[in-house]
C-alpha cells in the first residue's frame, strides 16, 4: 500500500510538471510577440502622409486587411514571413486594418497576437472610408486584401489586388529593387 | 490672322468635346445569365424598367452578408415603382446550390444569377462585393458603388443607392454617381 502511494505521488508530480511546462510554453509564445507590435493605433490622413513622405530610402508595402476578411487572414502568415525575410533590407512592411477603431482591443489585437505579428499595424480612421480608399489609389474600389507597394521615393509602383503569396510579394519587392 | 482663327476654332472644338464627354454615360453590354433555378435572364428583358439595379453579391462575404436585409428592404421599397433588382454571384467557389440556399435563407425575392468564369464581372469591371450598378433602359450606368456608407446599419449616414433611386424616379440626374466602400474581393478564376 505504501509503495502504491509513493508511485501515485510520483506520477502526479510528473503530470503536474508536464502541465506547467505546457503552460509555460504557451506563455512564452505570447511573450515572444514584441509588445510594440500589439500597440495598435489608428491612422488618419496626416499619419498616412507622414508614412508615405518619410521613406528614408526604403521601399514600403502597405497591406490593407480586416479581421472579417478570410483571404486577408490566410495571407497574413506570408506577410510575417516576408518581414523576417527582409528585416535586414531597406524594406518597410506596414498593415492597415479596415476594422472599426472600436474593435482594436476585441478583434484586431487578438488576431495579431495569434499571428505572432512582427510588424506595425494601424486601424484606418479617415472619417470617410472612401477618402482612405481614394488616398491609396483612385482606381481601387475597396476590395480586401490589397497591398500597395511604394518605391524608396514614396511613389506608388503597383497595387496587388486580392490574396498574394510570399513569392508574389517577394517578386514585387525584387522588381522594384532592380528598378531603383 | 488666319492662324488666330484656326486657333479659336480648335479651342471651341476642344471645349465642346469636353462638354460632350462630360455628359456621356458609360454603357454596359446586354448579357444573359441563368439564375439558380436555371431560368435565363437578360438585361434586355428589363428595358421597360425605370432603373435596373445590378448587385454583385456573395454568399460568404461578411460585408455582402451585412447588407442582406438592406437589399431585401430596398427590393420591397422599390420593385413596385418599376425598379428591377438583379443579384449576380461571380465568386468561383460559390456554386448555384449554395446561392439557392443563401437566397432562401435571406428571403431574397430578386433573382441571383450565377456568373460562371466571372465573365460579367470582367465586363462590368466589378471588383468587390457588394458592388452596385444602376442602369437606365439604354443600359447606361447612372450610379456605381456602395449601398450605403456603413456596414453597421445603425451608423449609416449616407444611403447612396436609395438616394440615387429616388433621384431617378423623380426624373432628376443622379447627384452622386460614384461611391466606394470596403468589401470582399470577387474571387475570380485564373484566365
Amino acid at each position: 500500500m505504501r509503495i502504491f502511494f509513493i508511485f501515485l505521488t510520483a506520477f502526479l508530480l510528473v503530470l503536474s510538471c508536464g502541465a506547467d511546462g505546457k503552460n509555460d510554453q504557451n506563455h512564452q509564445d505570447i511573450e515572444d510577440v514584441d509588445k510594440k507590435y500589439l500597440l495598435v493605433k489608428t491612422i488618419d490622413e496626416k499619419g498616412l502622409d507622414s508614412l508615405l513622405n518619410n521613406r528614408h530610402g526604403k521601399i514600403l508595402l502597405i497591406n490593407v486587411w480586416a479581421t472579417w476578411c478570410i483571404p486577408c487572414r490566410e495571407e497574413f502568415p506570408d506577410l510575417v514571413r516576408l518581414v523576417d525575410n527582409y528585416k535586414n533590407e531597406k524594406v518597410d512592411i506596414i498593415g492597415i486594418s479596415a476594422d472599426y477603431p472600436d474593435e482594436i482591443e476585441t478583434k484586431v489585437i487578438p488576431f495579431l497576437k495569434a499571428q505572432r505579428v512582427n510588424f506595425i499595424n494601424f486601424v484606418q480612421n479617415f472619417g470617410k472610408q472612401e477618402d482612405f480608399i481614394n488616398k491609396l489609389n483612385k482606381d481601387w474600389r475597396g476590395a480586401l486584401p490589397t497591398t500597395f507597394v511604394y518605391d524608396a521615393n514614396g511613389k506608388q509602383q503597383i497595387y496587388l489586388l486580392g490574396k498574394q503569396s510570399f513569392k508574389d510579394f517577394s517578386q514585387t519587392i525584387e522588381s522594384i529593387k532592380k528598378s531603383l | 490672322m488666319l492662324n488666330k482663327y484656326v486657333l479659336i476654332v480648335y479651342l471651341v472644338i476642344f471645349l465642346l468635346s469636353n462638354v460632350i464627354s462630360a455628359g456621356e454615360l458609360k454603357k454596359v453590354e446586354n448579357f444573359t445569365l441563368k439564375d439558380y433555378t436555371g431560368k435565363a435572364h437578360s438585361l434586355a428583358d428589363y428595358k421597360e424598367s425605370k432603373a435596373i439595379v445590378v448587385m454583385f453579391i456573395a454568399t460568404r462575404c461578411p460585408v455582402s452578408n451585412a447588407y442582406n436585409s438592406r437589399m431585401v428592404n430596398l427590393y420591397n421599397d422599390y420593385h413596385e415603382k418599376n425598379v428591377t433588382f438583379i443579384g449576380i454571384n461571380s465568386n468561383k467557389q460559390e456554386d448555384t446550390k449554395e446561392i439557392a440556399q443563401h437566397s432562401k435563407d435571406n428571403k431574397f425575392a430578386f433573382p441571383v444569377l450565377k456568373d460562371e468564369q466571372n465573365v460579367i464581372a470582367d465586363k462590368f469591371d466589378a471588383q468587390v462585393t457588394p458592388e452596385i450598378f444602376v442602369l437606365n433602359s439604354n443600359l447606361e450606368i447612372l450610379y456605381h458603388g456602395r449601398i450605403d456608407d456603413s456596414q453597421r446599419e445603425k451608423e449609416v449616414k449616407s444611403s447612396d443607392l436609395r438616394n440615387a433611386l429616388n433621384e431617378i424616379l423623380a426624373d432628376k440626374s443622379v447627384d452622386t454617381k460614384e461611391t466606394k466602400a470596403f468589401g470582399c474581393t470577387i474571387k475570380r478564376v485564373s484566365k
